[in-house]
């Protein structure tokens, strides 16, 4: 939930950007690997006051040096006050640092070694990513608009991303003939239904199960073909719920699905893919309670090329955690 | 006793029938208007509806590594002290 964070905050932006290295991780992982980041990251926190007792969360903000010493820890993300004051505290230690340590090209880092396999994710070579929003939606006037929320931040998008694998794309790419008709495969209509068609404005919810998805049917159809580039149209229905009876169910996303999409032929890419997924939504999971609207809302997710490469649209799927089931979910 | 027996009966059978009837019936409303396909217009409206506006995720502004080793050869290189923000959900793709 960056999105109401510190981070948020002009001058912390402007001090994390040009004072400081930024990187941010999602620790369930970072605490789990056991490679020489892993450690590295361990050796830093267990310097702090999360000691990760019985594997229990080091979440956190740190400051820290290239070669290992703990500057200064707070887990206080949302208050802008106790971050700066953080940051600045950490600069002035950096500052009183010896030059062996502390100037450009001082410090030798030592050789990275094997990633550990379980906890480290990469996008799939040659696959697709999407950039994925979710977001509380209302009507005014009989035109959708984005809704308001008692949570803070619940009325902001939320933030994901879909990755598909190299056959998944290639599966994808469309035929040079007007009115074409294919289906998405299997594995991507279900990581669709399960993974992005969730209400995650809120935190984390848990995701929907194999048997919740009691329709999921997405189809693309060529509708524009010239020399450079192909036309495609997609168009489906979902609905997710966690009981066969919709009267009974507790949680649910009824709704249809539609994207356009550019297939570049000289490139051999998508330059366009854009998807909006929009309809009644209700109820909510464990963590996600709190500000949840009561009956049927609308609600709707957006599909799109990641804007700009940079390492921030590397970040893993949050189902990604479970990887085996990502891949191939039931 | 009687009439309290069916007075209790008749409120259960409103709770468990009329009212989930009504409320099915308004929710089903927001949704059923929403027939796609859609033209170019409304779709990106709705796009632009969802995705992030412009001043919703200024912490995105900031240029953050995503590997804490990566973060540690840059700042190695440039001589700079690092800032890790760890979460557990990555704060950049998790809600």
């Amino acid at each position: 939930m960056g999105r109401v964070s510190a981070f948020a905050d002009p001058e912390i932006i402007k001090l994390a950007s040009e004072k400081f290295i930024p990187v941010t991780v999602d620790d369930w992982y970072q605490r789990r690997r056991q490679d020489a980041e892993g450690r590295f990251f361990i050796k830093v926190a267990n310097q702090g006051p999360r000691k990760g007792q019985g594997g229990s969360t080091r979440q956190g903000i740190y400051c820290l040096t290239a070669d290992g010493e703990l500057l200064a820890f707070k887990n206080a993300g949302n208050s802008a006050e106790v971050t700066r004051e953080q940051l600045n505290l950490a600069l002035a230690k950096f500052k009183k640092l010896p030059d062996s340590r502390r100037l450009p090209g001082a410090v030798a880092i030592e050789s990275f070694g094997k990633p550990d396999a379980n906890y480290v994710r990469t996008p799939p070579a040659n696959g697709l990513i999407l950039r994925v929003h979710g977001r509380i939606l209302d009507k005014k006037d009989g035109e959708v608009c984005k809704a308001d929320c008692d949570f803070p931040g619940g009325d902001r998008a939320s933030r994901d991303f879909l990755w598909l694998t190299a056959n998944e794309s290639k599966a994808l790419i469309p035929k040079p003939e007007l009115g074409y008709s294919y289906s998405l495969p299997t594995a991507v209509t279900k990581r669709i239904a399960r993974f992005c068609l969730i209400d995650n404005t809120r935190g984390e919810p848990e995701f929907w199960k194999g048997t919740d998805v009691r329709k999921a049917d997405f189809s693309l159809k060529v509708t524009s073909v010239t020399p450079e580039k192909i036309e495609v149209s997609l168009m489906g229905k979902a609905l997710l719920a966690d009981e066969e009876d919709l009267a009974v169910a507790k949680r649910g996303y009824d709704c249809s699905l539609m994207g356009r999409l550019t297939y570049d032929t000289a490139k051999a890419k998508f330059t366009r893919f854009d998807a909006v997924a929009v309809g009644d939504h209700w109820g909510a999971t464990t963590y996600t309670q709190k500000g949840v609207r009561p009956g049927r809302t609308l609600y709707g997710v957006a599909f799109g090329l990641p804007l700009i490469e940079r390492p921030g649209d590397r970040v893993s799927p949050q189902a990604a955690r479970e990887w085996n089931e990502y891949l191939r979910p039931n | 006793m009687n009439r309290l027996f069916w007075l209790s009966g008749f409120v259960t059978f409103v709770l468990m029938t009329v009212l989930p009837g009504i409320f099915q019936r308004s929710a089903i409303a927001q949704g059923d208007a929403l027939a796609f396909p859609i033209d170019e217009a409304p779709f990106q409206k709705m796009l632009k509806e969802i995705r992030p506006k412009a001043d919703e995720d200024t912490f995105d502004t900031i240029p953050w590594q995503i590997s804490l080793w990566n973060a540690r050869i840059l700042a190695a290189k440039e001589g700079k002290p690092i800032l890790l923000w760890e979460m557990d959900g990555h704060p950049l793709g998790c809600g």
